[in-house]
């Protein structure tokens, strides 16, 4: 079940949103979020600012200042029974996550504890008021959650967050964005020691592509700059690979279900280093040129429905072959390797024919790989497409595009690696013997999951086309 | 993410397209003798007037709701669908959100794709083109509504405004005169005044827009704008006193109006009063870092010679200038004119002016290219552009300064003393760092 296993593994990775920071408001906003947390005889505040790129620009230094989330604490009103509790900090940190053109944008988050005073009655009364950053437009948001005992019995303010902590703001054309600056709970406190919130993990994705955009403005190039900058690249397009998209079940399951070999992955590799890197630049140059008439965005949802199509196709393929393996058993050894005379059958596996006998080499040959690669390249991700276009714009450009192929050098190798994965664990599979009709379906099975998966990213790249 | 770039492409857009699209279907005012023309009846529809019915009150939160719910209950309503995206626009005029632009568009969107031929969702998206500074575009979808809706004056001023800021001065002055025959309003008034300041009559300009805030009666924010207007028209003649009155009026009328604090920073900055001004700046800035505030902060620190916070302010300018960038904007006719008067990048100025000269081909693109050519050292070329940003007749010390400043590179020491002085005779205020230095010059 390993590869079957691999291949849910990537589904789940390519479903899961990308991970990209937009503000609801636009991009000069200040947006707040206060959890108040019941948590057995204690109170916890936990508070999060997210600055977006202008005010980081604006007042992001003073937010990272040491003391600044006691000031905030002076703007935050908690009252227990009518009486103003004194909040003190307990942890905080403030993280730079990457905005949009390559500026950061901040997030200051901190977890404060309120004073509690004396015994509490069962029917406690808390109100809660922001009052920091009066007039700046953003996302406010409240919410009052309870644990170990204690008990809400009323409340102004939701359990959940809309914006799940003010990560992923909600897109409302008929809804007004979130402001309540304010909340009335009444609870009943429990007895056991409460536990504070903890801050959350911060996203590695956010913080690695912020980096890579970050290489590009430095200011002065020394050799020595431009090599580190080089393997950096190279380490963030790896560690970029590993995030969602880039079509790694797609090359799991072409691997697994066409019997590719280790020469395979490593073609694979290249063919998408050359197709990240030449869509990048095709993409930067097209919107160099057509910036004055269409938002590169707006190419985007084209880019994404080819590749889908691109996906469908090689699916259909790998299935036809699957299909014509099935109808036609007698015919042997369908598929010799893509017609550049390369005869070489038993891949030392110790398993004669029986297998090919069935199953076409690499079905498609250099065609079907390239159909791989290309829909696992073409897609060039807006971090290197920033990237590009910032050293354009700081005239940079050989120094730019040198990044762009590091980067996907790095990206290649990522998908070399799952390649050869695939066919390694594929060859453990065979070496267990697993004979019979259910490995034998597996091939079809996965060509039939690419091809769902082809469908699946067109549906999902339609709607934005249309 | 994609509407978030594109919202802030509407900063620099609230700038200039504030102009009151809506306020075009209120009430008529007292005649003015150019404009007698009975108003075009039932041209205005029911709905529209519940809009503003509600924003007269100031209430255009409770509008937009009520619209909200309606869109929501039946998506299919392409008419509540339009008003939806027009109360958004309203909202941008009273706050200065201009993330509300975005939305606008997304939902006149929706409506354009319900009813195609709606003459109100074109002109809508079309002064949305207008507050993204897309003046081809806007001038395509005003003469669409204008075709679709003949009867409606509102249409002519995007029209008109698209006209004015693509340099056909002549045909917009003749679509203001056609529009404010059709409707005599405070959405025609002051375009009316608007153009006679151009032509140099500031005592015309100011009548106009008396007569357009005494049509805005009753709509708060119309008569906020008008009152900044006013004060605008007569802060650019040296009158503070005057001036500051109506941003005071302004605020009365809509408090915590952003645009009369601006404008009353402006003043202050004036005056010589920096930490006033410098509070009152921040306070705009800080609520909406529109371009316009922030630069008025930052020139506000040159003056009292902060650089420091200057050149905190110049990085604001810088953010916003990418930002605008990956939204598809490559150079920005305020954003140029900020760069070269603060010697920011001189040598990508040039370029930049061109192309933000070329896409708005308007007595400002002129200026701004002319002075971007002057502060790099091309005088020749310089004056060639400034006699074009003059060929209107306009009155404005800061066009006269940078003439003077031409013609001073290219030795004629007397022209250049004559508009040296022609400057500080307009508005002797009309910066304080380049004042000084035509006071110095003007000797």
């Amino acid at each position: 079940m390993r590869r079957t296993i691999l291949l849910l593994v990537a589904l789940a990775a390519l479903l899961a949103p990308a991970a990209a920071i937009a503000h609801p408001l636009g991009n000069f906003t200040v947006n707040r979020y206060s959890a108040i947390e019941l948590s057995g005889e204690s109170v916890y505040l936990h508070y999060v600012v997210d600055l977006a790129e202008i005010p980081t620009v604006q007042f992001g230094k003073q937010v990272k200042r040491p003391g600044y989330a006691e000031d905030l604490a002076r703007g935050l009103e908690l009252r227990l029974d009518g009486r103003r509790a004194a909040l003190l900090l307990l942890d905080k940190r403030v993280t730079s996550p990457a905005g949009v053109a390559g500026l950061r944008t901040t997030r200051l988050e901190a977890v404060f504890e309120a004073e509690t005073t004396g015994t509490r009655s069962s029917d406690s009364r808390l109100s809660f008021r922001d009052t920091n950053f009066g007039s700046r437009r953003g996302w406010q948001e409240i919410v009052v959650r309870s644990e170990r005992g204690a008990r809400i019995s009323r409340s102004s303010a939701p359990e959940g967050s809309r914006s799940d902590g003010l990560r992923a703001y909600p897109e409302e054309l008929l809804q007004e964005p979130l402001s309540v600056t304010s909340a009335t709970v009444s609870y009943r406190p429990g007895s056991a020691a409460g536990e504070p919130p903890r801050i959350g993990a911060a996203r590695g994705d956010e913080r690695s592509s912020s980096r890579f955009e970050a290489l590009i403005a430095h200011d002065d190039l020394s050799l020595g700059f431009i090599l580190v900058a080089l393997a950096v690249a190279l380490f963030w397009g790896a560690a970029h690979a590993l995030t969602p998209g880039h079509g790694k079940a797609i090359i799991a399951g072409y691997m697994i279900g066409t019997r590719g070999r280790a020469r395979h992955a490593l073609m694979l590799g290249g063919i998408v280093t050359v197709t990240h890197t030449i869509g990048v630049f095709t993409l930067g140059l097209i919107t160099l040129g057509l910036s004055e008439f269409v938002v590169p965005e707006q190419l985007y949802p084209w880019l994404n429905l080819v590749a889908a199509l691109l996906v469908v196709g090689v699916g259909m393929t790998v299935l036809r072959s699957r299909y014509l393996a099935v109808t036609r058993p007698a015919e042997p050894h369908l598929g010799h390797h893509h017609g550049h005379g390369h005869h070489n059958h038993g891949h030392g596996d110790g398993h004669g024919g029986h297998e090919h006998s069935h199953v076409p080499e690499p079905g498609s040959g250099v065609r079907g790989l390239l159909a791989v690669g290309i829909s696992g390249g073409i897609l060039p991700c807006p971090t290197a497409l920033v990237v590009l276009l910032a050293a354009i714009s700081l005239q940079r450009v050989a120094f730019g595009l040198l990044l762009i192929v590091a980067f996907s050098l790095g990206i290649a190798a990522v998908i070399s690696g799952i390649g050869l994965l695939a066919v390694g664990a594929r060859r453990t599979f065979r070496r267990l013997s697993f004979e019979g009709p259910v490995v034998r379906a597996l091939p079809a099975v996965s060509a039939l999951l690419i091809l769902g998966l082809g469908l699946l990213m067109t549906v999902r790249a339609l709607p934005a086309v249309s | 993410m994609t509407r978030r770039r594109i919202a802030l492409a509407g900063t620099v857009a609230a700038i200039a397209a504030t102009v009151l699209l809506l306020g075009g279907v209120l009430r008529e005012p007292a005649d003015d003798g150019e404009a007698a023309a009975p108003p075009p009846v039932g041209a205005t529809p029911a709905q529209l007037a519940t809009v503003f019915g509600a924003s007269q009150a100031g209430e255009t939160r409770a509008t937009i709701a009520g619209l909200q719910d309606r869109v929501r209950a039946n998506p299919k309503d392409a008419r509540s669908a339009m008003l939806l995206g027009l109360a958004y626009q309203q909202r941008v005029r009273e706050t200065a959100d201009f993330s509300y632009l975005a939305k606008s568009d997304a939902v006149l969107r929706r409506a354009l794709k319900l009813d195609s031929t709606d003459a109100d969702t074109v002109g809508g998206l079309g002064s949305l083109a207008l507050a993204r500074h897309d003046f081809e575009r806007a001038l395509a979808l005003g003469r669409r509504a204008r075709t679709l809706a003949p009867a409606t004056a509102r249409h002519l001023g995007v029209v008109g405004d698209a006209l004015l800021e693509l340099g056909r001065y002549e045909e917009a002055f003749a679509t203001f005169d056609a529009m404010v025959r059709r409707k005599p309003d405070v959405a025609s008034y002051a375009r009316i005044s608007y153009a006679r300041e151009l032509l140099g009559d500031k005592r015309g300009a100011i009548a106009a827009m008396q007569l357009a805030l005494d049509a805005a009666t009753g709509q708060r924010e119309a008569r906020a704008w008008t009152h900044v207007q006013l004060g605008k028209i007569l802060l650019g003649s040296g009158q503070l006193k005057a001036a500051e009155a109506h941003f005071l009026a302004a605020e009365q009328v809509s408090p915590g109006y952003l645009y009369a604090i601006e404008a009353r920073a402006q003043v202050a900055l004036a005056r010589g009063r920096y930490r006033a001004a410098a509070a009152l700046a921040r306070r705009a800035a800080e609520a909406v870092p529109l371009p316009q505030f922030v630069a008025t902060l930052a020139e506000i620190y040159r003056a009292s010679g902060q650089t420091e916070l200057a050149r905190e302010q110049y990085a604001v300018m810088g953010a916003i200038e990418r930002l605008l960038a990956a939204s598809g904007v490559r150079s920005d006719l305020e954003l140029t004119l900020f760069n070269v008067d603060h010697r920011i990048r001189l040598d990508e100025v040039v370029p930049a002016a061109r192309t933000a000269q070329r896409a708005r081909p308007s007595i400002e693109g002129d200026d701004v290219l002319s002075w971007a050519l002057a502060r790099t050292g091309r005088c020749t070329e310089a004056l060639h552009y400034s006699e074009r940003a003059l060929r209107l007749g306009t009155r404005d010390a800061t066009k006269f300064f940078h003439r003077g400043t031409i013609e001073r590179c290219l030795g004629h020491r007397v022209s250049a003393r004559t508009w040296f002085r022609r400057a500080l005779a307009t508005n002797p205020h009309f910066s304080p760092y380049w004042a000084a230095i035509a006071r110095r010059y003007a000797r």
